[in-house]
């Protein structure tokens, strides 16, 4: 077993990612979704969006291409890559982000327990507009076997 | 008030599929798109990352209801996704739910391949549609 040190608290700086519609597009055609809104302004516009809205699962790539890389992940908690896995995964959606938009974020660890050979690691991050509102939190557990 | 929702069937899984989803995710864990840390790590090929599948499930969600409407979605991870393998994605409306004068359909989302594996079980919250 592991020696436990409780990771909880641990935070990373604060993040920033400007919203592009090719970042969008790439994103969603690696996914296969053909959901027009995500690749044609005029189809967005006309459902009311003020931009190309970003997809459910976006926030990862906030994450990832903002600065918290798996790289960066594996250092902050001192993993073994090979062992890694991603339990589960929440968003809450408080406002839609559009393309365009400058988002902020930082991710805490919010939780850190060890159960026989794992270790649970459940993280939060808050996105804000530039305005300083909340417009997504995501959670996620992260479990280290070994 | 329970409810079927038309399941998406997607492509099989494709090792590209996985490359492009690395690059534009920017999630580059080799486990993804490299077969020999895949297989160092113990599995037989590359595995698909589980944010690539809760992808899916997502656009399955945005073709029942709009975007817009979307409040919540969580979901479980529950086996690992190989190259090749077809899902498709189903779901269902389980009821809903008033909070401070607004009603929400509250869900569930599976991710499920052909053998009848499931991959990703979860569920989601939407704004009811006047």
């Amino acid at each position: 077993m592991k020696a436990f040190v409780d990771k909880a608290g641990l935070k990373t700086q604060e993040f920033s990612f400007t919203i592009e519609r090719g970042k969008i597009k790439e994103f969603v055609q690696a996914i296969g979704d053909r959901n027009p809104i995500y690749h044609e302004l005029t189809a967005a516009l006309e459902q009311g969006y003020e931009d190309i809205p970003i997809p459910p699962t976006f926030a990862t790539v906030i994450e990832m291409w903002a600065g918290l890389d798996f790289e960066k992940l594996i250092e902050l908690l001192q993993l073994n890559p090979l062992n890694v896995l991603h339990g589960e995964q929440e968003y809450e959606y408080m406002k839609t982000i559009c393309a365009g938009e400058v988002i902020s974020g930082q991710m805490e660890v919010v939780k850190h327990v060890q159960k026989g050979n794992m270790d649970f690691f459940k993280l939060e991050t808050v996105f804000r507009n530039s305005t300083g509102l909340i417009a997504m939190i995501s959670r996620s557990t992260v479990i280290e076997r070994h | 008030m329970k409810k079927e929702l038309p399941a998406i069937i997607k492509t099989p899984l494709t090792h590209s599929q996985l490359v492009k989803y690395a690059g534009a995710s920017g999630d580059f864990n080799p486990i993804h798109t490299v077969v020999p840390v895949a297989q160092e790590a113990g599995l037989k090929d590359c595995i698909a990352h589980g944010m690539l599948i809760m992808g899916m499930a997502g656009e399955a969600i945005c073709t029942w209801f709009p975007r817009e409407s979307l409040r919540k979605f969580q979901v479980r991870f529950q086996k690992m996704t190989f190259p090749g393998e077809k899902l498709s994605i189903s779901g269902r409306i389980l009821g809903e739910e008033t909070v401070e004068k607004e009603t929400y359909l509250l869900g569930e989302v599976a991710a499920i391949n052909d053998e009848g594996e499931m991959k990703l079980k979860g569920t989601f919250r939407v704004k009811k549609e006047e």
